[in-house]
């Protein structure tokens, strides 16, 4: 039960403001957006969440190197006959199956290296104030984003990286990874302790403009209930002046690059932070990334080929993983799993459940995307 | 033993490929147009490609058309057989990242192209035909051509209708390197339609690939859906002037306005059919997706699964069940997938170079001894586990295993935490270099929802 709720009535009333923070200056749009206490969002853009600046000054030492500066380490051109077996092969075995021990050689080329400086984006992911933590931005201590350490110097996730740019693109460009949030029990979207939020696939293309390249709200976006049910993750949330948050879970995101191996990564504690309004959503997805869920999806999905544009070499990148992860210890006292952020934004949709029945009904979802 | 829920039975297989896919009768064959051939030749069904021309044995016939890779080209253009007797010793390096110039394994083994690929020669008094045509080779023999591609059999292939040197199927793979591709003869159908290959038969769509279906209401040659029933579908419209084709029947189905019909039964589009070979059409009740023909079904005991992709093939357990593709990147791109090839590329990937660890990561899928598939895309073979090659039963520690198109078929017991965590699960479909495509593992899909290449 909710112990308090503002209206959205009461609080124009108690400020005598039209279209202040998430309340709207069209009094209607709130309530539009919400039919039977839902609203439902899609996303529309996503990035892993680490500090970039211009410059590059967190990274004083360069950006990490990635499978073609490693091969020519290890293989340089001396005109020694090398056989496929010895070179591409055991590099992909090294892909394929990693480890932790140390790298193959000392060379330049295999130095790891991590970002410097005290802050990254993020979210306070255990509630305390740690020696590995970052300050985020805007000041906040006790951000929790190793992630950031593992990647922060690598040129594919940094803005104007390939991947940085394609799995965005991706995101939206193929059906396979679209992502639907729907908040239930909802009465108002700026304040509101008791909702809950679920994650679902979406079955229907992302609604954008004539140029394709801005994305609209009021669509409708079917969820797959079929196919879809490992992203199917409800969770209790609440929305405290406009500023929607989960409690934390698993939560399993879709991740594809267009070469047909279809797959996904998974966050655990993960935990959603959302800037709500009736139109869009915008904000964060945290948790601690399950290491091996990660490599396995971002190798399955690129390969040596696509990540090398990136530097990113996966055997180098999983040492770092499992070095810096920090959370869900095994057996043996080893983390699996490593704090991590996605910025993401959404629109807002009309979140259809059932599948159609009858080719009327889809004919009906059809004619519902194209008002 | 645990519950499978979103396992299906081997009963409930046989009604999952047939869901939704009108009842033709059993057996039922592509037709092909007849065009003049060159003596010698001959067209022989296919049980997955459909009906393909053959040499005079019923070897299946191949081209190997250009393709663009990561850094370069390779295969033939028209008119330019490049398949040589040399012996390619080192890679080519058109698979980024590594470079070319590196020893190919088991090089002094390491058959030609054309010891892999015999080429098809031509008879000093060959004559063209019709698209059938005579090439001059680099080393001055003959060979015939169709539409000017030069053609050759595979070593693979062994009785008429096999099509193991390649399949339409693979080379629609962006990764998958330069493949031959079997000579399919033209289907028997109005220039509106085309005919795919996919894992449950030869699929019916319109030219630019959007599906047909029809309609159980309808009677033969007579269509009974209007008004409501047509809401989401759209009739195939035949133009006044259509005249019957082979299978293919026009009628009246309002006056002036002519309707297509396959086998008797008119023929229809999902308005709504989100992506193109689509199947989605068959998920409404009375709706079936049309196929000239089906494939055979997997062997008794495999399942089908419902995963994050659509419907993949498992095991008895419900495993999913993965099939091994490779080609090497040496400029002849020959087939590294099947057990009379070198094993170190297979053994990279399911190992890190461990053929012992292959065999717990990717174990093969142990067939009962004596099974019987009823059909030749799917067999058994022996396999000696430890290096991967065709053996016998008498070879000490010999596997008897499943075969799909020759070539074994494997489960994912995983290794360090990444594998097929439960039978009913699976982390991803592909598992190796370039998605599993050149050098790995791919699921076998049965019905893809999110398939990209339409997108």
């Amino acid at each position: 039960m909710k112990k308090a709720m503002l209206t959205k009535q009461a609080l124009i009333a108690a400020l005598g403001v039209v279209g202040l923070g998430a309340t709207s200056a069209n009094a209607d749009a709130p309530s539009a957006a919400i039919r039977n206490r839902s609203i439902g969002y899609v996303m529309t853009g996503v990035h892993w969440a680490t500090y970039a600046t211009e410059k590059a000054t967190e990274c004083p030492d360069g950006f990490n190197d990635g499978p073609r500066e490693q091969y020519s380490a290890l293989f340089p051109k001396d005109g020694k006959q090398r056989t496929v077996a010895e070179t591409e092969l055991t590099r992909e075995a090294a892909v394929w199956f990693p480890d932790t021990g140390p790298e193959p050689s000392t060379a330049k080329e295999f130095k790891f290296k991590e970002p410097v400086g005290t802050v990254a984006p993020g979210l306070n992911l255990d509630g305390k104030v740690g020696p590995n933590d970052y300050t985020s931005p805007d000041g906040e201590k006790g951000i929790d984003n190793q992630f950031n350490r593992v990647y922060g110097c690598v040129s594919d996730m940094r803005p104007g990286g390939s991947l940085y740019f394609l799995w965005n693109k991706y995101l939206t460009r193929y059906f396979y990874p679209h992502t639907v949030i729907e908040i239930t029990n909802v009465d108002d979207l700026v304040n509101d302790d008791d909702v809950t939020v679920t994650f679902y696939r979406g079955l229907d293309a992302v609604l954008a403009d004539a140029g394709g390249t801005e994305f609209l709200p009021y669509a409708t976006q079917r969820v797959d209930e079929r196919w879809g049910k490992l992203f199917k993750r409800p969770a209790h949330g609440k929305i405290v002046n406009g500023v929607l948050t989960s409690d934390p879970g698993e939560i399993n995101r879709p991740y594809i690059f267009g070469f047909e191996d279809r797959t996904f990564y998974r966050f655990r504690d993960g935990r959603v932070k959302l800037n709500l309004t009736p139109e869009s959503a915008k904000g964060v997805i945290a948790g601690y990334l399950d290491v091996k869920s990660w490599y396995r999806a971002i190798n399955g999905a690129l390969g040596t080929h696509s990540l090398s544009y990136g530097q990113e070499s996966s055997p180098s990148l999983y040492r770092a993983l499992f070095r810096l992860a920090d959370a869900y210890p095994d057996a043996n006292g080893k983390n699996t799993a490593i704090s991590a952020v996605e910025e993401v934004t959404f629109k807002q949709v009309y979140v259809q459940h059932d599948e159609p029945k009858t080719a009327s009904d889809v004919r009906k979802s059809s004619q519902a995307n194209a008002r | 033993m645990r519950l499978l829920r979103s396992v299906l039975t081997v009963s409930a297989v046989a009604f999952a490929m047939t869901a939704g896919v009108h009842a033709y009768a059993a057996g039922e064959k592509e037709d092909s147009i007849r065009a003049p051939m060159p003596p010698g030749f001959q067209i022989v069904p296919s049980e997955l490609e459909g009906p393909v021309y053959a040499d005079a044995q019923g070897r299946t016939l191949y081209k190997w058309p250009q393709t663009n890779l990561r850094n370069g080209d390779a295969g033939e253009v028209q008119g330019k057989p490049a398949c040589e007797d040399k012996v390619q010793r080192v890679n080519a390096g058109l698979m980024s990242p590594y470079p070319g110039g590196l020893e190919m394994p088991e090089v002094d083994t390491r058959p030609s192209c054309t010891t892999v690929w015999p080429p098809v020669f031509a008879a000093a008094d060959a004559k063209p035909v019709g698209k059938w045509t005579i090439l001059d080779r680099p080393d001055g023999r003959k060979q015939w051509a169709y539409d000017n591609w030069a053609l050759y059999t595979s070593v693979l292939d062994k009785k008429p209708g096999d099509t193991l040197g390649g399949s339409v199927m693979m080379y629609d793979m962006g990764e998958i390197g330069v493949q031959r591709h079997p000579l399919v003869a033209e289907p028997n159908v109005p220039s509106q339609f085309a005919v795919r290959t996919t894992m449950l038969g030869r699929l019916l769509v319109l030219q630019d690939h959007w599906s047909v279906y029809t309609h159980d209401g309808d009677s033969r040659n007579k269509s009974n859906c209007f008004d409501a029933c047509l809401d989401g579908w759209s009739p195939v419209l035949a133009a006044d002037y259509a005249r019957p084709i082979g299978e293919w029947t026009s009628f009246e189905r309002a006056p002036g306005v002519r309707q297509w019909a396959f086998r008797g039964k008119p023929v229809y589009r999902h308005l709504s059919d989100p992506k193109i070979d689509s199947l989605d059409g068959s998920d409404i009740p009375r709706w079936h997706n049309v196929y000239t023909q089906r494939t055979p079904e997997p062997p008794k005991g495999f399942t089908i699964k419902e995963t994050l992709v659509g419907l993949v093939l498992g095991d008895s357990q419900g495993k999913t069940v993965y099939r091994y593709l490779c080609t090497d990147d040496a400029l002849d791109q020959l087939a590294c997938d099947h057990p009379g090839a070198p094993q170190v590329y297979r053994f990279t990937v399911c190992g890190g170079g461990d053929p012992e660890l292959c065999v717990k990561v990717f174990p093969y899928v142990i067939a009962p001894a004596g099974a019987k598939s009823g059909n030749t895309l799917w067999g058994t073979m022996y396999i000696n586990p430890k290096t991967g090659k065709a053996a016998t039963a008498e070879t000490p520690g010999a596997l008897n295993v499943w075969t799909f198109r020759a070539r074994p078929v494997y489960t994912f017991a995983g290794y360090n935490g990444y594998g097929d965590e439960t039978p009913s699960d699976m982390k991803a479909m592909a598992w190796g270099e370039f998605n599993g495509q050149r050098n790995g593992y791919r699921a076998i899909v049965y019905r893809d929802m999110y398939s990209t290449r339409d997108q």
